[in-house]
């Protein structure tokens, strides 16, 4: 183990600050100028900045969840090879917390976003049947539910793994099975609704069961990417090299491909039984979706999204080549924010693709804020549980 | 040396005991660098890595499954194109017979790939391991029953071209096989 290293040097436990340098502040810089630009636009062009905002906000936000995923998983299957990964997922998840903040914008722009706030009591019947699921009372109680379980779980699991590095006590392993029992269930109905919510709710006549599935196949394939090319940034500047082995990264390999094929699944499910049905209040979605420009990023996506990395990921080769992986993840996570600008996008943009700076502007603003609180957690704590009880077993994998 | 069997019958191969897991381990490594072929080790459950140990090549079955599946989609979109397509074009809720039709084909497509696949699998296994069989030479050895509770076993086959009794069984001994018994058929 790397108690015998100074805190400082690379291959400890400690991330230092110097592998980031004036990089930290650039993020920072970045991060305030495009939240300028954004609150610009938000005078200037207000609908554009509803849904643009929004775009970007989902697709962090499943990469943040998935982080509060896997560590759940992990404790709850009683996982062994993730433990040395494990630091990285609590990482992730607890950006949660900031999620949470960055939802405050959203709220002043509901109306524009989720029309069905702007009519009233007997003016659509399909509205008035939703009653109350769909009041501006209850929506905001279930916002507000939502990120207060994320946040209190995912801050609460990643305290007891670091109270463990300094104490070393079986029984924080124990505490955080219970958390997860506990977590499991609600994280299913949080990811479900907030996606229904925020998603499904932008047109209030659509409905689909498999929502909250597709949104979360997305979820758990994006922050295993984003996994995968942390831990591979961190290797590279020398940290967890004992650690992390090859065999780690031939299972978030196999998991990158086994949620490729989940997402494909689920996607075509959910498309195939809207499209054979032929029913009009369903099909209004993949109308849209599959006519004018939206057509093309709609092929794209089946294309990019499961038929490239599936064939790529299939076989055998590039599953223990981290730089391979690292260029997948990368891939991947390109179509996953395709996924999600086509989900979100299309409810403003009815007559075709219109690209917008705010895009651009809104994923950059939070983007550089997520990434530079990432580096401030990831200095925090160290790097993976020193003092888990499984941790030489999970150095020691083998596949 | 003790025999197990009917003793004017053909040898099967000669076999040897071991007291655990890691001595039937560190056996199949000498075993496999003493360059024997046909032989084989018997243990109460499976043991990790012991597949390298023996020097087992990887096995061909992955790629017989994949002629299954590609049997099992090839005959899925003949049956679908071929009838509701071509023989005799069916249109149904307005859907034309297209390429356009193919979501509705794309789970009988998926199902049969994976049911070849299975099956390909399961009974390519049977069959590439001799199953299934009614005996076994070394269910003459009365000790070999002992396999599926707390004994670890070595046979080395008479077919083996490196095999004699004598310097199979000097060279079990110096792996620290006990029991060492030549086992003949019935």
């Amino acid at each position: 183990m790397s108690s015998g290293h100074e805190p400082s040097t690379p291959g400890s436990h400690m991330f230092d600050y110097k592998h980031v340098g004036g990089r930290f502040l650039g993020l920072v810089a970045l991060a305030i100028v495009s939240f300028a630009a954004v609150g610009f636009g938000a005078f200037t062009q207000t609908k554009q900045f509803a849904f643009s905002y929004l775009f970007a906000f989902t697709f962090f936000l499943t990469i943040c969840m998935g982080g509060l995923f896997w560590t759940l998983v992990h404790h709850a299957v009683d996982a062994e090879w993730s433990v040395v990964v494990r630091r990285q997922m609590e990482n992730i998840a607890s950006l949660l917390v900031v999620m949470g903040v960055l939802f405050i914008p959203l709220v002043f722009v509901a109306p524009k976003l989720w029309y069905w706030m702007t009519k009233l009591p007997g003016q659509d019947l399909l509205l008035d049947e939703k009653w109350p699921y769909l009041t501006k009372e209850f929506f905001w109680i279930r916002a507000a539910c939502y990120f207060l379980f994320f946040g209190i779980a995912a801050v609460w699991l990643r305290a007891n793994s670091i109270h463990q590095d300094s104490s070393g006590a079986a029984r924080y392993t124990l505490i955080n099975r219970k958390i997860t029992f506990a977590s499991l269930p609600l994280f299913a109905v949080a990811l479900t609704f907030s996606a229904i919510d925020w998603l499904m709710g932008l047109d209030y006549h659509w409905f689909s069961t498999m929502w909250g599935v597709y949104i979360f196949a997305g979820t758990a394939l994006s922050s295993m990417c984003v996994l995968v090319l942390v831990v591979t940034a961190l290797r590279n500047a020398g940290y967890l090299q004992n650690v992390v082995t090859l065999e780690h990264y031939h299972i978030m390999g196999k998991l990158m491909l086994a949620f490729t094929i989940f997402w494909a699944y689920i996607g075509f499910s959910q498309y195939m039984l809207i499209w054979y049905a032929n029913i009009p209040e369903e099909t209004t979605y993949y109308l849209r979706r599959n006519t004018e420009t939206w057509q093309i990023l709609s092929t794209a996506l089946v294309v990019g999204h499961f038929f490239v990395p599936f064939l790529l990921l299939l076989f055998n080769f590039g599953k223990k080549s981290p730089a391979f992986l690292c260029g997948m993840a990368v891939w991947i996570l390109a179509m996953h924010l395709l996924d999600i600008y086509v989900v979100v996008l299309p409810a403003l943009h009815k007559a075709g693709v219109v690209v917008s700076w705010l895009d651009i502007a809104c994923l950059a603003a939070i983007g550089c804020t997520l990434a530079a609180v990432f580096l401030k957690r990831l200095g925090d704590a160290p790097l993976w549980p020193l003092r888990d009880p499984r941790l030489q077993k999970s150095i020691a994998l083998k596949n | 040396m003790e025999a197990a069997g009917n003793t004017s019958a053909p040898v099967y191969g000669v076999a040897a005991e071991f007291q655990s897991a890691r001595d039937l381990y560190h056996a199949a490594e000498k075993i496999r660098d003493a360059g024997f072929s046909k032989w084989d080790v018997f243990s109460p459950f499976p043991i990790h890595g012991m597949d390298e140990a023996m020097g087992l090549k990887r096995s061909i079955l992955g790629k017989v499954v994949f002629f299954g599946g590609l049997t099992g989609f090839l005959t899925a979109v003949t049956l679908e194109f071929g009838t509701s397509s071509f023989l005799y074009p069916l249109i149904v809720a307005g859907k034309p017979t297209n390429l356009y039709t193919v979501p509705a084909f794309f789970p009988i497509m998926f199902e049969l790939t994976i049911l070849l696949s299975a099956f390909t699998a399961v009974f390519g296994m049977l069959i590439m391991n001799g199953l299934p069989r009614l005996n076994h030479e070394l269910f003459n050895w009365d000790r070999f029953k002992k396999v599926t509770e707390d004994k670890f076993f070595v046979a080395i086959e008479s077919t083996d071209p490196k095999f004699s009794p004598r310097s199979v069984k000097d060279f079990l001994e110096s792996l620290g096989g006990t029991n060492i018994t030549t086992i003949h058929g019935d």
